[in-house]
């Protein structure tokens, strides 16, 4: 697997069964919890007695900072517009107790095409943030030269403990930041190693040019310098590094575009700790293989018992045995 | 291979095959005991030899501790930056895990080294003192080319992953 | 620390199947193979994409999620082959990340450029490269959790050696950076899971789990949370030695469809545990409506073969009681076997052995299963103690026999896991990274039990 997929596969299959017992004149009885990256809980169960509805509510982390991102129509409305289009999915009103936001699915209405937008629901949660920001880009690019170039408009998205993600939209270009911090040793030097490819991956390797320009830094970037977010940072720890993506127009023209950068974005953390726990994997296995040929190097400085072994072996082999171990002897 | 690196090997080989002379003998103090000499603390200076320290440079060097009836070799292997270092620790730290089936690895490497073997008289009587000495010269010589292999793997998987990643921005 | 609100995730891989879920589900979310399709070292790398998506285009009309739709190794995709600079993936190790996993390694393997492989046998780890990397694909693709932010619950056989717990420590703690860990054994967890049922009224972790999968039966002994390992028993009788029994019974009538899978599915569905076979033979003679019939559909659910279901509706299940119908080489019954573990225990943890028998595994979930294995030891038991009386010419108090089957049966092992993951108390008798960067992969020899009450 190279790329982490933007859907939860286990709320695309737990729906369709639901779907389908419900077809059957059998529905389920639901009570399912369902994890996605990033401190994020799903909880589909059944809403109603006659097991027609189904509860689908979300709780992460990232939704209280996205949620007071301003300029826009408001988190659940955003959410509400993406899933207006389905027949069978209206958001309660009063999230369940413990979650963020509830959507109720109507089994009898639901769509197989809905599914796979469901699936998608925290990959919506964090794109909210960034749809903001596409907008305003829109505004500011259309803005006269010169009047405001420089916004104070900074989303901050914090979806881990100690790390979040910057969105910044300019007249020119969107910058996304992402900071990050390791916990473990090897983690640390294994990620300077990826980040550093995935700076010079665009210089080195024509085809991707017009990839974003990533930028990787010690230091919060100026971005964040002169909206002031950097004060809150615990600045004492040293792994804590910025990884700059500069995204051109050309990334979000059209809304599919718009929805593949996000989705990509989004995943970045876990795309790149996921590669790093692979290459750990591999390492593994390499040191494994290498355990294996030491182990038989010194294996041959063994003094030669078995070989006067094969030779009995060899002698062995002429009086035959049963299964059980006992010897045949021919007469 | 470099040219340095011939003469430090042979260095160590005369060196480990001088050393591997060892004889069964009862420790002097605690009756019907049969203690590896060089492992614990001896008042009887007779029973330890000189130690031998063969250097090729800062990193990568050999130290071999023999006494009466062991020795004890250690290996300080190459470590040029954070990433050597850290690959270097987790290999030794892999292989002492499985220092059951090598017999004459060290659990632990002493202080200052990576990697620490102890051969004892029982080791020399079952198995030939030629061969252990290829396999610690073998394992020298792999170690420092696994390490670089999988230090070369690491930037080919980290420009690999980075170019699959961008690669999905390109439209 | 806010993993604190993250379900733990409860793994347990077994021989046949892989059971994977979030504590305080009810069911797995995933059951799929414990196998994985490697990429083959061949330059046959081109076919890899047409045959794979090929069979996906076949299982999808079933259902979806089980098969290959979402691609999992995107390495033949046009896009991204042509961008990488002088072509990497080729060259240099990212075969590693060429590979398949449960459902998808099925249909995967059926192509030329994979091959597939079970990295657990008997219920121990053989492969630790391939099982690494299966579990590095149920964390990422199918479960989506950050493995640093949840806590761990793994199972493990009986007398599993020392070793392999450090591995799987390794693994876990070195290559996937979990928060915390905590290994159980099989048979702890499937007593754990029979709390669930009515019968049970005080939760102790003593008692006999009979756990038959579909390729060995274990009888395990359990006494205050440890196995007595000297007194395990295994019987060759399983699952698939049904399925198998089935299969000949059905050959011999000679009916229209004699498949495995068809075998299978009788099993499934039509049989049950008969408490007297002659009685039952007569009840069949004598009632037709006791004979069923089973419908193949062909693939394309053009043709229909109909398949008579007669005595084998109770004969199968009959193997583990009377062996000798189906096999020439282990004649002892099922009630017996168990009566023999107990017998081998410490006299003084004898009676709990007894009355907590736990049925375990999908080959226990014959209806009446438990009732006619309660039935048989009774009177094994009632008759070494009519025995002793008369010999010693005193009374004695009796054994109570008690066989407890439950809803949870299936999944047991996984149900309990689930059950004691969800609990407060779970999280301080996991070991953390933090424990294991200080102490090494030795701390997970031992595990504090869970005292439940």
């Amino acid at each position: 697997m190279l790329h982490l997929q933007p859907n939860n596969l286990l709320i695309q299959k737990t729906l369709s069964e639901a779907i389908e017992a419900y077809g059957n004149g059998t529905p389920l009885t639901l009570d399912r919890i369902i994890s996605d990256f990033d401190y994020t809980t799903f909880h589909i169960s059944n809403a109603s007695e006659d097991k027609l509805t189904l509860a689908l509510s979300i709780r992460t982390k990232a939704w209280q900072s996205v949620s007071q991102c301003t300029g826009g129509p408001g988190l659940v409305a955003y959410l509400q517009s993406k899933y207006a289009n389905y027949s069978g999915i209206s958001a309660s009103s009063v999230p369940e107790s413990g979650y963020d936001y509830t959507l109720l699915l109507d089994l009898g209405k639901l769509q197989p095409e809905a599914m796979k937008d469901l699936s998608l629901l925290k990959t919506l949660v964090l794109g909210y943030a960034f749809q903001l920001a596409f907008n305003e880009f829109v505004t500011l690019s259309a803005a006269p030269e010169g009047t405001e170039s420089e916004t104070n408009i900074l989303h901050t998205i914090k979806y881990r403990d100690d790390e979040n993600l910057f969105i910044k939209p300019s007249y020119d270009r969107i910058t996304v930041i992402f900071e990050t911090i390791f916990q473990d040793e090897t983690d640390k030097v294994f990620g300077k190693v990826f980040l550093q490819e995935f700076v010079d991956a665009r210089k080195r390797n024509r085809s991707i040019q017009s990839a974003p320009q990533v930028l990787f830094s010690h230091e919060p970037p100026l971005e964040l310098q002169n909206a002031g977010a950097v004060a809150s940072m615990n600045s004492s720890d040293t792994s804590r590094r910025f990884i700059t993506f500069v995204l051109f127009p050309r990334h979000f023209q059209t809304p599919e575009l718009q929805f593949s950068t996000l989705s990509h974005l989004t995943l970045f953390r876990n795309y790149f700790h996921y590669h790093i726990k692979c290459s750990k994997a591999y390492m593994h296995s390499r040191m494994r293989y290498r355990v294996d040929s030491f182990i038989k190097v010194l294996n041959r400085a063994k003094l030669d018992e078995e070989e006067e072994d094969i030779d009995q072996q060899s002698k062995q082999q002429q009086t035959r045995r049963t299964i059980t171990g006992r010897k045949m002897v021919s007469y | 291979m470099s040219q340095s690196l011939r003469p430090y090997l042979t260095a160590v080989r005369y060196s480990l095959e001088a050393a591997l002379t060892l004889s069964n003998f009862s420790s002097l103090e605690v009756e019907r005991h049969n203690r590896p000499e060089v492992e614990v603390p001896n008042t009887s200076a007779e029973l330890l030899l000189q130690p031998m320290h063969i250097s090729r440079n800062e990193n990568e060097q050999v130290l071999i501790e023999s006494s009466v009836n062991s020795v004890r070799v250690s290996i300080k292997v190459k470590q040029a930056d954070e990433i050597e270092q850290i690959l270097v620790h987790k290999f030794t730290r892999f292989l002492e895990q499985r220092a059951e089936s090598f017999y004459i690895l060290r659990r632990t490497p002493i202080s200052g080294y990576s990697i620490s073997f102890l051969i004892t008289n029982k080791h020399t009587e079952s198995m030939k003192t030629g061969k252990l000495v290829d396999f610690i010269i073998e394992f020298m010589e792999d170690v420092d080319k696994e390490i670089s292999e999988i230090k070369l793997f690491l930037n080919a998987r980290a420009r690999f992953v980075a170019e699959a990643y961008l690669g999905e921005f390109v439209y | 620390m806010s993993y604190l609100n993250n379900p733990a995730v409860v793994m347990d891989n077994g021989t046949g199947l892989s059971k994977l879920g979030f504590a305080g589900n009810d069911s797995p979310s995933f059951i799929f193979p414990t196998a994985i399709a490697t990429a083959q070292p061949s330059s046959t790398k081109k076919a890899t994409a047409t045959t794979v998506s090929g069979g996906s285009g076949n299982s999808s009309s079933t259902n979806a999620f089980f098969g290959n739709t979402t691609s999992a190794t995107a390495f033949n995709s046009s896009q991204t082959g042509s961008l990488l600079s002088n072509n990497l993936a080729g060259k240099r190790g990212t075969e590693d990340l060429d590979f398949y996993i449960g459902n998808e390694a099925l249909i995967a393997s059926q192509g030329p450029s994979y091959s597939l492989s079970y990295p657990v046998r008997h219920g121990q780890v053989e492969n630790w490269d391939h099982m690494e990397r299966f579990w590095e694909n149920s964390i990422f693709k199918y479960l989506r959790t950050e493995p640093e932010d949840h806590f761990f619950l793994l199972t493990e056989p009986p007398l599993n050696p020392p070793e392999n717990r450090e591995q799987v420590a390794e693994i876990f703690f070195e290559s996937f950076n979990c928060a915390g860990l905590y290994i159980a054994v099989q048979a702890v967890l499937a007593l754990a899971a029979s709390w669930t049922s009515s019968k049970v009224v005080d939760r102790s972790l003593t008692g006999t789990v009979i756990d038959s999968g579909d390729g060995v039966t274990h009888v395990i002994p359990v006494a205050e949370g440890y196995v007595i390992g000297s007194a395990i028993k295994n019987i060759p009788i399983a699952g698939r030695d049904i399925t198998l029994f089935i299969q000949s019974l059905l050959r011999e009538r000679g009916e229209a469809d004699t498949s495995l899978r068809t075998a299978e599915r009788i099993k499934q569905e039509y049989c049950y545990v008969c408490p007297d076979i002659v009685k039952e033979f007569n009840k069949f003679d004598r009632d037709g409506e006791k004979f069923a019939q089973f419908v193949v559909e062909s693939q394309e659910k053009t043709r229909k073969k109909i398949v008579d279901v007669g005595y084998e509706r109770f004969l199968a299940p009959e193997i583990f009681f009377n062996p000798e119908i189906a096999s020439s080489d282990f004649l002892t019954p099922l009630p017996t076997i168990v009566d023999h573990t107990v017998q081998a225990c410490p006299i003084d943890v004898r009676k709990g052995l007894y009355t907590n028998i736990v049925l375990s595994g999908g080959s226990t979930m014959f209806k009446d299963f438990g009732r006619r294995l309660q039935r048989d030891l009774k009177s094994i038991v009632n008759n070494r103690i009519a025995q002793s009386e008369q010999l010693s010419g005193t009374k004695s108090t009796g054994v109570e026999v008690q066989v407890i089957s439950h809803r949870k049966q299936r999944n047991a092992v996984w149900f309990g896991g689930s059950l004691l993951a969800q609990t407060a108390e779970f999280k301080s008798h996991c070991h953390t990274k933090k424990d294991y960067e200080e102490y090494g992969p030795e701390i997970v020899r031992n595990f504090s039990l869970f005292n439940m009450v």
